[in-house]
């Protein structure tokens, strides 16, 4: 019996809870469904449904492995994807993600300088939106990536975190851009333009929080999926944009840093928990040295000084007990 | 299934609007409606495991195994840490064993469960959680444990508990290894404690009573802005991870046990927009099963 196809069979009956809709799913007939469903109860011993004249249910043996035949299936499909690369690229390729802003000239020093220390495997570069890039990494159908922090590493191992402070771009025409550094509290008359918050809901919510205890709190919010029609807002002034300043700002623009560095765009190399390998590493390193180098970041260490955490009775839970 | 479709989006909204991923489980205690989001996964109990412990503890006072007046002395030295219960006081303490059920269940005390757990005995708690068929549920680990695998994880530097390199390595955060169950496991014992099941009658009155005094109010509670619905429950908190199980209980009779687990993706200590969203994520689908109800 092949116990994968019967676990999809099982799935989707068990997902319908209807023969029919079931198998009409499925692109198969019925009776070879309900066949195949009580072959699988046979094999283990045990009724997985409660069929009756009106309805279908699952036992509750059912239940419980309809979570585990879920898991299995899923990975019978990453070891099918898996298999499929092996057999089209052989075995050294690292498929490695970067984040969709990340300059052309550090894509290109991290190609080359990894083609360098590991010239026996082929990097596959992509990029993608932070959210799809974190799921491609759970799923390991991604080898590593550099993520913007936070994100949730549920399942993740993280490499060394480098961080680059946040300035304002600001329309060079107005009176605010005659001032070396601004603090985030004299943009209040000033909109702001963001990266839509669903793309990163964890990043939005870090800066507008932080934006708001320092005393900006913009009237209005423009959320852009583009950062050329962001930087377009920019420009038409009366609304700035929080930037690392690693590109040069578009004309008609002038960046300026935030007094006391209160943001930081925060970066990580990341990979799936347990699936490290030299290659993985040279990839973390190489990508670490790169943004340095390139993209003028600082690694960090991972306690920022001054800077006690002060928890709440409500945390329920402290490591060393109550301070 | 479909009916369901609609609020469900609206609860994983409300997770998103959060930053938190989520698991939830409500169930109307005297129907069979439901409302179900990754009910069956396995989740992080974290403080949550004082539930079944204080079931099983109530479970061996019934079978005459325990005295639940008899006192115990709780020492200074090898105490279990936390901010809250005997966990925080500074000298020793004698207390009856219900007692430190009620510091255990109220204000989530973690020395008052430890001590209760020694007397207990973890393979009690695993023989309770058979008994009421929750064979998804397991509690391997005491709070000393917790805090003993967390400090080894995060080499000794306190600080790092905020750190997201380190809270990526932390075991006690990983459903496999920590104690863990499934939002329908967690439901199933709520139910089975409002209904007289889960001991005898007088025990179950007990453990309600217990969970209907826990103090805190920003999560599941905050959901329920209603004086004349009570709120009874536990919650659970760990570095990223915010739960809380309890039951909602309407003056019409209705009553409903709702199950939400979270995980953050800040690794921010204090997060009040993830624990208002267990309350409006079970708010949700405790207005949808009323609704269903009055069909």
């Amino acid at each position: 019996m092949d116990l994968i196809a019967h676990l999809r069979y099982f799935i989707a009956v068990a997902e319908e809870l209807h023969f029919g809709r079931a198998a009409a799913r499925l692109h198969m007939s019925q009776p070879p469904l309900s066949q195949r469903i009580q072959r699988l109860e046979r094999h283990f011993g045990l009724r997985l449904f409660d069929r009756s004249a009106r309805a279908v249910n699952l036992t509750g043996a059912g239940q419980l492995l309809l979570v585990e035949a879920r898991d299995l299936v899923a990975r019978a499909a990453v070891l099918d994807e898996l298999a499929g690369q092996l057999r089209s690229e052989g075995i050294n390729v690292l498929r490695a993600g970067l984040p969709p802003d990340v300059p052309g000239t550090t894509v290109a020093a991290l190609a080359a300088e990894f083609a360098a220390r590991q010239p026996a495997v082929t990097l596959r570069l992509q990029e993608s939106a932070p959210a799809v890039q974190h799921r491609a990494l759970v799923e390991q159908r991604l080898d590593a990536a550099v993520l913007r922090l936070p994100f949730d590493t549920a399942r993740l191992a993280l490499g060394p975190v480098v961080q680059r402070p946040l300035g304002v771009l600001i329309a060079g025409n107005d009176p605010l851009a005659g001032h070396p550094e601004l603090l985030l509290s004299v943009l209040a008359p000033l909109a702001l333009v963001i990266f839509r918050r669903s793309t990163a809901p964890a990043v939005f919510d870090e800066i507008l929080d932080t934006c708001a205890r320092h005393g900006y709190r913009p009237s209005t919010v423009h959320e852009v999926s583009s950062t050329e029609f962001g930087r377009g807002l920019v420009m038409a002034g009366g609304a700035v944009a929080f930037d690392d300043g690693a590109l040069a700002p578009p004309a008609g623009a002038v960046w300026r840093p935030v007094t006391g560095q209160p943001l930081a765009a925060r970066l990580a190399t990341v990979w799936p928990r347990g699936r490290d390998n030299p290659a993985v590493h040279a990839f973390a390193e190489t990508a670490t040295v790169v943004l340095q180098r390139e993209a003028g970041m600082s690694v960090v260490g991972p306690v920022r000084p001054g800077t006690a955490l002060r928890a709440r009775p409500t945390s329920e839970f402290l490591p060393w007990g109550a301070p | 299934m479909t009916p369901g479709q609609p609020v469900l989006a609206r609860i994983r909204a409300t997770f998103d609007a959060a930053g938190v991923s989520g698991w939830l489980h409500a169930v109307d205690i005297d129907r069979a409606s439901e409302v179900e989001l990754r009910a069956d996964e396995p989740v992080v109990l974290a403080s949550v495991f004082k539930v079944p412990l204080v079931v099983a503890f109530f479970r061996a006072a019934e079978d005459g195994r325990l005295d639940p007046r008899a006192p115990v002395t709780v020492p200074l030295a090898e105490r279990s840490g936390g901010p809250t219960g005997i966990a925080a006081m500074l000298d020793p303490v004698t207390i009856s064993l219900r007692d430190l059920a009620y510091l255990a269940l109220t204000v989530s005390d973690n020395a008052a469960a430890d001590v209760l757990a020694d007397h207990v005995g973890l393979d009690n708690v695993a023989e309770t959680l058979d008994a009421l068929g929750l064979h998804r549920t397991r509690v391997p680990l005491l709070t000393r444990d917790v805090a003993a695998l967390t400090r080894e994880d995060l080499d000794e530097q306190r600080g790092l508990v905020t750190d997201p390199a380190a809270v990526s390595r932390l075991r006690v955060l990983d459903p496999l290894t920590s104690n863990r169950s499934t939002a329908r496991d967690c439901t199933r014992l709520l139910a089975l404690i409002w209904r007289d099941e889960a001991a005898g009658p007088a025990s179950c009155g007990a453990i309600r009573r217990l969970l209907s005094l826990q103090v805190w109010p920003h999560r599941l509670a905050s959901g329920f802005p209603f004086d004349d619905v009570s709120v009874a429950g536990k919650t659970g908190t760990l570095p990223t991870i915010r739960n809380e199980i309890g039951v909602v209980e309407y003056p019409d009779g209705g009553r409903y046990a709702v199950a939400v687990f979270t995980r953050s993706t800040s690794t921010a200590l204090n997060l009040p927009r993830a624990d208002a969203a267990i309350g409006l994520a079970a708010r949700l689908a405790v207005e949808h099963l009323r609704e269903q109800s009055s069909d």
